[in-house]
């Protein structure tokens, strides 16, 4: 662990890692600050500018990303001076003109007081994503680097910039794992689970077969990731096709029938 | 298809940095566009993910995923060029060169292909000459100061025939 440092966020001071991404902690420390490009499991991108703070003790004095910050002691910023707010505004403003069907992105923008956009909104017919997606990269780079799969990339640039499968075709590399779902910030990615089949629908309709759990017959994972994790986890002895549910009844029921540790932790 | 072609050209890039573009063009050269299946092919031969690949070919105006005429042209649709009236040597050459067909594809690049194959017609923007707009490119030559009544000479010299 590196050392610690203090930083002052609004007037409250908390204690940090030195170089840690300030955004991370106010976070952290419960201090809303919107985002959309950054993810705990990624190195900060500083793509969608809406995480602006003010430095106003620091290395460098200004407005900036707080989430390619990096704390260093005595830092003071503050993340709700009327000119971040200004510049915020704009921001929420081209978002909401970029993604107008996004209710999870329009929420995040009245919580900042951003109930519509001056700007023209974008409206592609045939979009995969349905005028939902910011292009904050945050699928691209999960699905990429984090996973190392790849089925997905940015697609083409400027105003018909988009994120797709290659040739808009089914992947044959997706593993139908919905990290990118889960890492969206604004729910523009479709999926759905039907019978022994996922379908990313967004992918253009990449299917994907899901396994069933031994116990109850409920089908819970995709197989490309199960075969993957179960290689590693049997190892252990751990046994994985059972759903969550089922695992923690089996679990419950070892512990109290032989009052220890048993196989399927 | 004959990938040995693709695998010469591999070989000819030996720092993994960098290389995808270089190889990506040195295919264009040869197929004078990226074949689907050289793209698949090149994908897994570096062990980069087709999507990546995707994701370069779609970026750069250079690279084309359809099949184009033997001489390209290009209309600059650049202000400049727009201005001093690139829109209507875009319809005369497409009048020209009975392409009259009006679609633009949903990523809105388009190129239009004469049926025997010869020419194909698209539109660019900018080719950083814009003082002598407006400007047409065909393959690797520059026309300026076009004018719609030069069209059919600067064509017959890549071997068009009036109808
Ligand atoms: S979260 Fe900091 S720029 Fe996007
Ligand atoms: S606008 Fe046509 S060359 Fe610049």
């Amino acid at each position: 662990m590196g050392r610690r440092v203090k930083v002052t966020i609004d007037g409250k001071v908390f204690s940090a890692e030195e170089g840690e991404s300030l955004l991370a902690v106010a976070l952290r420390n419960g201090i809303d600050i919107p985002h959309l490009c950054y993810e705990e499991c990624l190195e900060p991108y500083g793509s969608c500018r809406l995480c602006i703070v003010e430095v106003v003790e620091g290395f460098k004095k200004g407005i900036t990303t707080s989430c390619t910050l990096g704390c260093v002691d005595g830092l003071k910023v503050l993340t709700n001076t009327p000119e971040i707010e200004k510049h915020r505004k704009v921001l929420f403003e081209l978002y909401l003109a970029q993604a107008p069907n996004s209710e999870k992105l329009k929420k995040l923008a009245e919580k900042f007081g951003v109930y519509s956009t001056r700007f023209k909104e974008k409206n592609l017919k045939n979009d995969p994503l349905n005028g939902k997606c910011v292009m904050c990269g945050l699928c691209v780079r999960v699905c990429n680097d984090v996973l190392g799969v790849g089925a997905i990339n940015f697609i083409g640039r400027g105003y018909r910039a988009t994120v797709n499968v290659p040739y808009f075709e089914e992947s044959d590399v997706c593993k139908g794992c919905k990290a990118c779902v889960e890492v969206c910030p604004v729910d523009a990615i479709d999926y759905s689970d039907v019978g022994d089949k996922r379908v990313m629908i967004s992918w253009s309709n990449t299917k994907v077969d899901l396994i069933k759990c031994s116990v109850c017959g409920r089908y819970f994972s995709p197989l490309p990731v199960f075969g993957s994790v179960s290689k590693k986890l049997s190892e252990y002895g751990v046994v994985c096709d059972v759903c969550p549910d089922c695992r923690k009844r089996l679990i419950a029921k070892n512990m109290t029938s032989s009052g220890g540790y048993n196989s399927y932790a | 298809m004959d990938f040995k072609v693709v695998d010469e050209i591999i070989d000819k890039y030996k720092d993994p940095s960098g290389r995808i573009l270089g190889i990506l063009e040195d295919i264009q050269d040869t197929y004078n566009y990226l074949p689907k299946e050289v793209m698949v092919y090149v994908s897994k031969k570096l062990n980069v993910p087709l999507s990546s690949l995707y994701s370069v070919a779609t970026f750069y105006s250079f690279f084309n995923l359809e099949p184009v005429g033997e001489h390209l042209i290009s209309v600059c649709m650049g202000t400049a060029c727009h201005v001093k009236g690139a829109p209507e040597l875009l319809e005369s050459l497409k009048h020209l060169l009975g392409i009259d067909v009006n679609e633009v594809t949903d990523d809105g690049k388009f190129v239009l292909t004469t049926t025997d194959r010869k020419f194909s017609l698209s539109s660019a923007r900018c080719f950083g000459c814009c003082s002598m707009a407006p400007v047409i490119r065909i393959d690797d030559r520059i026309y300026g100061y076009v004018k719609i009544k030069d069209l059919p000479a600067i064509l017959k010299e890549y071997g068009w025939k009036e109808k």
